[in-house]
Parts: structure tokens; sequence; C-alpha cells
């Protein structure tokens, strides 16, 4: 059995979770989640790309060009989620890309992002995509994301994808 | 000191349903196989799981109440009223302990009436879209989400 291949994708501003103010982050640091997710990977037999990235145009090559190297992708998008946004449509084009290759998407968020206040970050709404979305487990949501995507790539009698795709057509 | 946690599973209208309508869609693990499952796992992680589901509203804001100082967490699926109950983001809120909102599919991804959640800011965190499986993967979080609950912030 050949070994499933993730890409976990870490957007703008996330290699400074230091930075931030407040305690939102804890004392949570992308370095932390990155040996969590290494050490989890290797237990699960699962081949990691962990990336992170300031920069956009970055963001969607590695999101859409480099598709071949990945079988799922666990994206956190951190605020350039804004639905409103131009690079939302910069997203949804790369993750309607890789709907309709049917590679599982899953984002994460660190912190519940509703209750950060919705306008500031909101969900990746592309209803073409299909995609679970996780958020306020800390490094947790990582972590549950790659279980989840881990399984459902291992498991094909349960068709994920056939269920999202018909509840979002309705 | 507790050594078995307490956990109400909480699923909202419709979910009754689920498995016995178009299971060549929506799949044919039912409810009651869930919670079977989540039961089974819960004995693994030393969690004392009740599975609830109701179709009303007032009975899903009183099982919230009955919680309060009883139980150690909460995992709700509401189904529809996640979007429309104030009443429900009222009762969660007056819940301090573990608060996990749980959906079977990605509600963002359906129609924008489903895009508001008034769960969502009542909860410590989301989990959506994963399939039923997603209940197994909320039931094994919970030691870990309870151990942080009472240690540090998640």
């Amino acid at each position: 059995m050949t070994k499933n291949k993730l890409l976990v994708i870490n957007g703008p501003g996330l290699a400074d979770l230091g930075n931030y103010d407040g305690n939102t982050y804890g004392d949570i640091t992308l370095a932390k989640i990155k040996d969590k997710c290494c050490e989890l990977c290797e237990q699960l037999g699962v081949i990691l790309d962990f990336r992170q990235t300031n920069d956009e145009d970055e963001m969607f090559r590695a999101i859409a060009k480099d598709s071949d190297c990945y079988d799922a992708l666990i994206i956190n998008p951190v605020g350039y989620s804004r639905a409103a946004s131009v690079e939302f449509e910069l997203y949804r084009s790369a993750i309607k890309m890789i709907a309709h290759l049917h590679k599982p998407v899953i984002e994460v968020h660190i912190t519940n992002i509703f209750k950060q206040g919705a306008e500031i970050t909101k969900p990746l709404q592309v209803p073409e995509g299909e995609m679970g979305f996780i958020c306020g487990l800390g490094v947790q949501s990582y972590l549950l994301a790659i279980k989840a995507v881990n399984k459902r790539l291992n498991d094909k009698q349960t068709s994920f994808h056939k269920q999202v795709r018909v509840y979002s057509s309705r | 000191m507790k050594t078995i946690m307490k956990v109400y599973v909480i699923n909202g209208p419709n979910l009754n349903l689920l498995g016995t309508r178009e299971p060549e869609i929506y799949g044919t693990e039912t409810l009651k196989k869930i919670a079977e499952r989540c039961q089974a796992l819960g004995v693994n992680y030393g969690l004392d799981i009740e599975f609830k589901q109701s179709n009303y509203e007032g009975e899903i804001i009183e099982w919230i109440h009955d919680a309060i100082n009883t139980v150690d967490a909460i995992v709700i699926n509401a189904g529809a009223y996640t979007h429309t109950s104030v009443a429900i983001h009222d009762a969660l809120r007056a819940f301090s302990g573990c608060k996990v909102e749980l959906h079977i599919s990605n509600p963002h991804l359906r129609e924008s009436f489903r895009h508001i959640s008034y769960v969502s800011p009542a909860v410590d965190a989301v989990v959506a879209g994963l399939g039923v499986a997603g209940y197994g993967h909320v039931i094994e979080l919970l030691p870990y989400l309870l151990n942080c609950a009472e240690n540090t912030e998640v």
C-alpha cells in the first residue's frame, strides 16, 4: 500500500504566533504544531509536507500547481478567508480545482474564529469543495484534521465526498 | 476527584432519520448505531456518554440546563436549530464545561441560510464536514479537552 501524502499549509502571519496580542494563542507556536503533526504522521505512516508562507502567490502555487504531490490538503488560511476579500477568489479557484480532483480538504483554525468575531475571519465558503472544518482545538485542530483525512483516504467505503456533494447541491 | 467524566451528546431535529432516509446517499449508519459506537468509545476513554436526540427546541434547552454542574462536556449537533436558536445559544453560554459543536456536513458549503450558526460563538470548538466519523473523532478528543480545561486554555 502506498503511503498517503498530506500537504498542511499555513497562511500569512502564522509563523509569528508569539507576536499576537493577548493570550489568544497561549504558548502555541508553529514550530510546536509542526512537531506534533510530524509525530502523528510518523505514527500513522503518512508523508507530511508542512509549510507556512506569508506570500499568497506561493500559497496558491503550492495548492494548485503542486497538487500532484499530495492526496489531501489541510489549510489554515488565517484571516485571509474573509469572504469579501480579493484573496478569497484565489482560494476559491484553487479549492475548486482540488475538488475537481476529488482530494479532500480540511480547513483548520487554532482558535474558535466565531468567538473572535466572524467579521474578521470567515470560513472558506466554497460550495464546490469537499471540505471539512475544524476550529478552536489548538494544536488538536491540526491533529484531528490529519487523523480524519487519513481515515477518509484509507476508508473507501464511507463516501464522505459523495455525502458532502449531495448536501451542497441542495 | 472525578475519574469518570460525564458527557452529553445532544442531537437536534431530523437526526433521528439518519440512515433510514436515502441510505444510498446518506449512508446506512443510523443514529442508534452512532450512539452505540460513541458509548463503546467512551468506555475506552473513561467517559460516561449519554446520547440524546430531540426534535423539540425546548427539550434540548432543558437537557443543557440539566447538564449545568452535573456534566463535564457537551457535544452538540443542533441540526437546523443551529441556524435559528438564540435560546440554545443562551443555554450553552450558561454551561461552563467543555462544549463542542458538531456537524456531519459542512454547513458553510450549503445554502446561505446555514452559514450563520448561533451555536458557534457559544462553544469552545467547531467540527464539521467529517461525516458521521466526526462523532468518534470528537469523543476521542474529549479527554484531552477536559484536561486542558482544568489546566490551561486550549
